[in-house]
């Protein structure tokens, strides 16, 4: 096959043995790369019931099959795992240079089994692939291990690496790569911390061949146009994910005093037209790029001065918004600090507003919090929780654990004040004002999640984009974010092309919002690139394939219909002000329509054996489902 | 002879998205692989992108260092290597300051850019273009630029395997 590295390496950090393995082509039909490929590696290798944080967890991280390529947005991998954080199915993926330079090196995915009893880092330069010792750097932040790997072996290595919080095992410590691009959720930076395993350094001279060289740049030069031309781009390049916090202030989706609400009156202070205006030195772009929604911003002077890669939208939601700071150079700080010690912001801000919310109703005292006041607002106590978190210090500790972990431990009540799903916290999507994004959340496999489906077709008036992608007869429900009807529609067809597009290595921009690339796109890139020749419905059909097996893996580990669900705040509490007063999510009724939609039992969740069966997964059903 | 032209790119502006890298690759060599590319990109933080090219040098040290007379410079001022005479032997590639020229990881013979204009027509943020010694110091009055390029020289021009 063409446009890949053409090789995997396995790594058992227990014994330091390392084996190259070619990429098997007729999984590649079945699973595509990167999160497709994952899903059945980590089904196939991680046994039911293990602590995720033991050596026995199984740890991939994998480029798709155009990462690297010239496709727009073509940077990205994957890394998964059993989550420390929901004890299910992990999965989180980030852009930036990584992952194409390891195509460049040769491989397309790396496979960790074992631990190492000492610090160790991979350390790839093209044929060469070796364990070293990294009790140097252990104990050091992102930027340091990176400054450090790349003075010692190439300026021009690239680096994924832990920081303290992935050493501390952080449930929500992130893998970090390129210094400021997070493979944030599910906890996995904590997961490459329980194996010892530092980091990775790759370096890459390689090239990659594609299957049409003679008509690629053509190709790609209709795609660019394309890209650029979309009104979408200017406006991502302008503010990159920044400007959702007006944007969604709007209509009422900014979750607000932890969950409380979905409007916060301080939403100016921390937009991202104040970002702009104020912080943005320049866009940023990874690999291939071209909506470069990535900022890079500093804080010139004061307690929270910084220069760096940030914000995103979510993290201005959960440090800002969700914990009633409207304090933007703390918000900006505290995320700089999450990238330095290697951590998701979502979780991390969505478990300092649940602590907010439980001391507003003075269920946590100072005696709990080491005499930190928890006050919403209190911008240096959102700033001081993100160090004690990563480092576990004092209260820290507690947080570290995640929000519902944190709540058992107190308990008093401060249960109810969980946002999560299947105990991961809820990301800057308030549902009750985007009924699918309620419903996103309950099916994701990792928990918690608006990205598994990244449903944001009822977003923003793509009726034109619904009417071609489901047909016409769904208008105007599908396309109204308050009415539940046809959203199991919408969120099954979505995660099916989501997942597709993170085991080609494609970004959610370009794809779903904007929605400019489709199936077909996908197609012809494949054929182009690597030879290829797989139909748009071939392509929907592995998206489905690997959503069931993500399903199979969370239902070995006791995932039934009872776990897809949402708090009680959202389900039952009417949105208490904002333009959407009084809406609750109608959860049953979506669900009851994915279910259906995906071919799974309504009583539990399960996947029909119907449905296994065409997908070619009776095999592992019968095993799974007695 | 000041109305050189060479491809020159403003590393505040770049975003670092190897368009013009990958453009230049697949144009010449058919593949995507920075060591095929006669442009290089080097990110250096905080917040520099510098996309490089053949400053195409008045004095053009490449040419002078060549012991087969492989390069020469066109009547339209482009510096251009002759395959059928180029042996591969690397003096151009120690003598020009700017790690411009490089060996083809392939065929082992000199490559540079001869300002084509490909990658500056798909740049997206129009960091880069086409330009001369005269018109560049207009443009940068003020030395943002060069002492941008100044500043960061050791590493820009390291000669490290790409």
């Amino acid at each position: 096959m063409k446009g890949i590295g053409g090789n995997n390496l396995w790594i058992d950090l227990t014994k330091g043995e390392i084996e190259k393995r070619p990429v098997e082509e007729e999984m590649v039909n079945e699973y595509l790369l990167g999160a497709g490929y994952l899903s059945r590696v980590l089904y196939d290798n991680i046994p039911v019931g293990i602590d995720p944080l033991s050596p026995k967890n199984v740890l991939g991280i994998a480029t798709g099959l155009l990462t690297g390529s010239m496709f727009p947005q073509a940077s990205r991998h994957v890394v998964a795992a059993l989550s420390p954080l929901t004890d299910v199915w992990g999965e989180s993926h980030a852009a930036g240079f990584w992952g194409p330079e390891l195509k460049f090196a040769g491989y397309d995915a790396i496979i960790f089994t074992g631990a190492s009893s000492d610090p160790v880092y991979l350390y790839i330069q093209n044929d060469t692939v070796e364990l070293l010792d990294a009790s140097d750097i252990w104990g050091t932040s992102v930027f340091e291990t990176d400054d450090w790997i790349r003075e010692k072996h190439s300026k021009r290595a690239r680096v994924l690496s832990i920081g303290q919080a992935g050493e501390n095992k952080v449930r929500f410590a992130a893998v970090m790569n390129d210094r400021d691009r997070a493979s944030a959720r599910s906890g996995l930076g904590a997961v490459m911390g329980s194996k010892g395993l530092k980091a990775i350094s790759v370096r890459g001279t390689g090239k990659l061949e594609v299957a049409d060289p003679k008509d690629y740049l053509n190709q790609m030069d209709i795609f660019y146009e394309r890209m650029l031309a979309n009104p979408f781009t200017k406006e991502r390049a302008k503010y990159g994910t920044t400007n959702l916090v007006e944007l969604m202030n709007h209509i009422g989706r900014l979750p607000s005093y932890n969950m409380r609400q979905g409007v916060f009156e301080g939403f100016e202070k921390i937009s991202g037209h104040t970002i702009t205006e104020k912080h943005l030195v320049k866009p940023r772009s990874d690999w291939s790029c071209l909506q470069r929604c990535g900022r890079y911003t500093r804080v010139k002077e004061g307690p929270y001065k910084y220069i760096g890669g940030s914000p995103e939208f979510e993290s201005q939601s959960s440090l800002g918004s969700r914990c009633g700071n409207d304090n933007l150079e703390s918000v900006l700080f505290s995320h700089h600090l999450a990238n330095m010690y290697g951590m998701d912001t979502i979780s991390l801000g969505a478990t300092i507003s649940w602590a907010m919310e439980a001391w507003d109703e003075g269920l946590l005292t100072s005696e709990d919090t080491d005499g930190i006041d928890l006050a919403w607002g209190n911008h240096e106590t959102v700033v001081k929780l993100t160090e004690m978190i990563a480092l576990r210090e004092g209260f820290g500790d507690i947080l570290a654990e995640g929000s519902v972990r944190a709540a058992e431990r107190i308990g008093r009540g401060t249960e109810k004040f969980v946002m999560t799903v299947k105990k991961q916290e809820i990301a800057g999507q308030e549902p009750r004002a985007q009924k699918s994004m309620g419903l996103a959340a309950v099916t994701a496999a990792r928990g918690a999640d608006h990205l598994y489906a990244f449903p944001v077709l009822d977003e923003a008036g793509f009726d034109k984009e619904i009417k071609e992608r489901f047909g016409e007869q769904y208008l105007p429900e599908m396309a109204d974010r308050l009415n539940p009807k046809y959203k199991g529609i919408m969120v099954k067809e979505c995660e099916d092309f989501m997942v597709m597009v993170e085991s080609v290595g494609l970004c959610k921009y370009g794809t779903q919002i904007p929605p400019e690339f489709y199936y077909d796109d996908v197609a012809q890139a494949l054929r182009i690139h690597n030879g290829l020749d797989l139909t748009s419905e071939e392509l929907q059909t592995i998206g489905e394939r690997i959503v069931n097996l993500n399903r199979l893996f969370n239902v070995a580990r006791g995932v039934t219909r009872s776990d897809d669900q949402l708090p009680d705040r959202l389900t039952k509490e009417g949105a208490p002000k904002g333009p959407s007063p009084g809406q609750v999510v109608e959860l049953d009724q979506m669900l009851d329509e994915y279910y259906e939609q995906r071919g799974w039992n309504l009583e539990n969740g399960f996947p029909t054996m119907d449905t296994l069966k065409r997908l070619g997964l009776e095999k592992e059903g019968k095993a799974v489902i007695k | 002879m000041t109305e050189l032209k060479f491809v020159f790119g403003d590393p505040e502006v770049c975003t670092g998205c190897m368009v013009c890298v990958n453009v230049c690759s697949m144009r010449y060599s058919k593949v995507i692989g920075p060591s095929w590319s006669r442009v290089r990109a080097v990110r250096i933080e905080p917040g520099l992108d510098f996309p490089l090219f053949c400053r195409n040098c008045e004095d053009a040290p490449c040419m002078a260092a060549c012991p087969n007379e492989a390069i020469s410079r066109t009547s339209k001022g482009v510096v251009i290597v002759n395959n059928k005479k180029c042996t591969g032997s690397g003096e151009c590639v120690k003598a020009c300051p700017y790690y411009a020229i490089r060996l083809h990881p392939d065929t082992e013979k000199a490559i540079k850019c001869i300002q084509c204009g490909a990658c500056v027509d798909r740049c997206p943020v129009n960091a880069i273009w086409i330009t001369t010694e005269n018109e560049l110091n207009e443009k940068d009055a003020d030395g943002r630029l060069s002492s941008l390029y100044e500043k960061h020289e050791t590493e820009l021009y390291n000669k490290e395997e790409i």
